[in-house]
């Protein structure tokens, strides 16, 4: 009973107090559409085959490759930032300052190198994903509690078994914390990447829509960004759960 | 009465003069200042002493986490130089890995490249072991649904499953509630009794120490040295009924004395420099 009201009564009460604040903010002033109207544009554009659809599966397809290509990279060089003394002192510092940069900042190095074109768009991407990731992975690992690494030591485990049986499960949590960052990071730079330069994507709709004072349609791409982005990183939370199932959750 | 011949005819374990400190210069600080003491073939041997008189620091080094400054800590009367399967370790903490259930967690030894025994072997050895420790029922249990005691048993399977030469114990129950820490004294005491295998026990518990140990190794403050090692004269086997016995009494109230009147002076906590 009080876990369904908390479960999913709560969160509905919770959308619903935004969508009427929202309603109450139409209604006071008309440059902002109304629910219902940008939830008709959401609706139009979906079934129409070279809509709002085609927008929001390119915009969901570049984060995916993105973070496909660039969480893989990170996986190995994580592991060998913490791994290896070496490996870390040499490259940390670069790695620091490559994740510091924000991945738009090099749009305009992108442009002369890449062009505009789908391959620009998805280096920045994979380049964003790669260092949010990277730094999670490095950290987790780091993170390992010596204990377990005493407990595989002393039943005889070599470096290598260690690694691959104590250290890999160990992490493995953390590898799905590791891709919603570089999920999020990329939400933020697919949009502004496709603000800058696309033809399609959400964030070249909405620029679209604003050049043409069609603000129904620049809140319908919020609207979509928003759930596609908390769809994928739920998707992600679903999947860590079905994996790892031996975690200790503290109760609250 | 006795199921062992009462002096053990070689020593498995043997510290001798051992010497160790942390940190540098005016940070220094002392630890081991020539401890020596012996753990004889099938004996079952405590180290008691106050806390942060570095018992911990002397099973680090039994193991090979840990290299003397000076001094030498021999097994089977050769040098311990790093970690090495034939010393099973139970630590203080649930150390057991919580990614893996139980029956994985006793087969985990035998599964590394030191100790690999066949499939059929490993089966064989992880029923045993689940039996012996009563985890009958839970082989595909995840540890986050073991009790405290249940995972000591399973810490205490997981080390003996890999047949090491001496057991090395690190206060393994002093997580645990008094009822079920006396429970696994009479589990551990049944097992090492009818295994016969040399343990060395670290506890400040004087109770778990008389009950396990034929001796005890009883330590000073830091810097550290052996004040005594007493002989624990209650018959053999110990049953729980042991602990009521007049020699158990009387050597309980001595070592209690003594560990009383070691007040610990002032001082930091030893941070342990570990290897791996």
């Amino acid at each position: 009973m009080t876990a369904t009201v908390r479960r999913v009564l709560l969160p509905l009460a919770g959308i619903a107090l935004a969508l009427a604040a929202w309603w109450l903010a139409s209604e006071l002033d008309d440059r902002t559409p109304g629910p219902v109207a940008v939830l008709g544009v959401v609706g139009r554009g979906l079934v129409e085959p070279d809509g709002l659809l085609l927008d929001t599966r390119l915009s969901v397809l570049r984060v995916l490759i993105g973070v496909a290509l660039g969480a893989t990279a990170a996986v190995p060089v994580g592991f060998a930032l913490a791994w290896f003394p070496v490996v870390r002192a040499m490259f940390n510092p670069l790695v620091s300052f490559f994740r510091a940069l924000p991945p738009l900042a090099l749009i305009p190095l992108v442009i002369v190198y890449l062009g505009i074109g789908e391959t620009a768009r998805i280096s920045v991407l994979t380049y964003a994903a790669f260092f949010s990731a990277v730094i999670v992975i490095y950290e987790s690992v780091a993170a390992v509690d010596d204990l377990y690494v005493r407990a595989g030591l002393a039943l005889g485990a070599t470096q290598l078994e260690l690694f691959r049986r104590v250290v890999v499960p160990l992490t493995v949590p953390q590898l799905f914390v590791a891709v919603r960052v570089a999920l999020g990071v990329c939400w933020a730079t697919v949009v502004a990447a496709e603000l800058v330069a696309a033809q399609r994507g959400l964030g070249a709709m909405m620029q679209d829509a604003q050049n043409f004072f069609r603000q129904d349609e620049v809140y319908a791409g919020i609207i979509l960004i928003g759930l596609s982005a908390l769809v994928m990183d739920k998707l992600v939370q679903l999947a860590m759960a079905r994996t790892v199932r031996w975690q200790e959750r503290v109760a609250r | 009465m006795s199921d062992q011949v009462g002096a053990p005819t070689s020593e498995r374990i043997r510290f001798d003069d051992v010497h160790l400190g942390f940190g540098r210069g005016r940070q220094r600080l002392e630890v081991l200042d020539g401890v020596g003491f012996t753990v004889g073939a099938g004996e079952f041997v405590s180290v008691l002493g106050p806390s942060g008189c570095g018992k911990s620091t002397l099973l680090n080094l039994a193991a090979g986490f840990l290299r003397p400054d000076a001094g030498a800590v021999a097994v089977d009367g050769e040098e311990v130089r790093g970690l090495d399967a034939r010393r099973g370790v139970v630590f203080q903490q649930y150390a057991i890995f919580p990614w893996l259930t139980v029956e994985k967690n006793i087969a985990f030894g035998l599964t590394l490249r030191a100790n690999r025994r066949p499939t059929a072997e490993v089966r064989e050895v992880v029923a045993r072991y689940v039996r012996l420790m009563g985890l009958e029922g839970f082989e595909k249990a995840l540890p986050k649904t073991l009790s405290g005691g249940m995972r000591q048993r399973v810490a205490l399977a997981r080390a003996y499953a890999t047949d090491p030469d001496v057991m090395l114990l690190d206060e393994p129950f002093a997580a645990l509630d008094a009822q079920t820490r006396e429970y696994m004294q009479e589990l551990l005491h049944d097992t090492s009794r009818q295994d016969r295998r040399a343990a060395m026990l670290i506890t400040h518990s004087v109770e778990e120490a008389i009950f396990l140990s034929r001796r005890i190794v009883v330590l000073t403050n830091r810097p550290t040295r052996v004040h005594e090692v007493v002989d624990v004269d209650v018959a053999w086997p110990r049953t729980p009924q042991s602990r009521h016995t007049p020699e158990f009494v009387e050597l309980r109230q001595h070592l209690e004395e003594v560990m009383r009147s070691m007040t610990l002076r002032p001082g930091r906590e030893p941070r342990e420099k570990e290897h791996r």
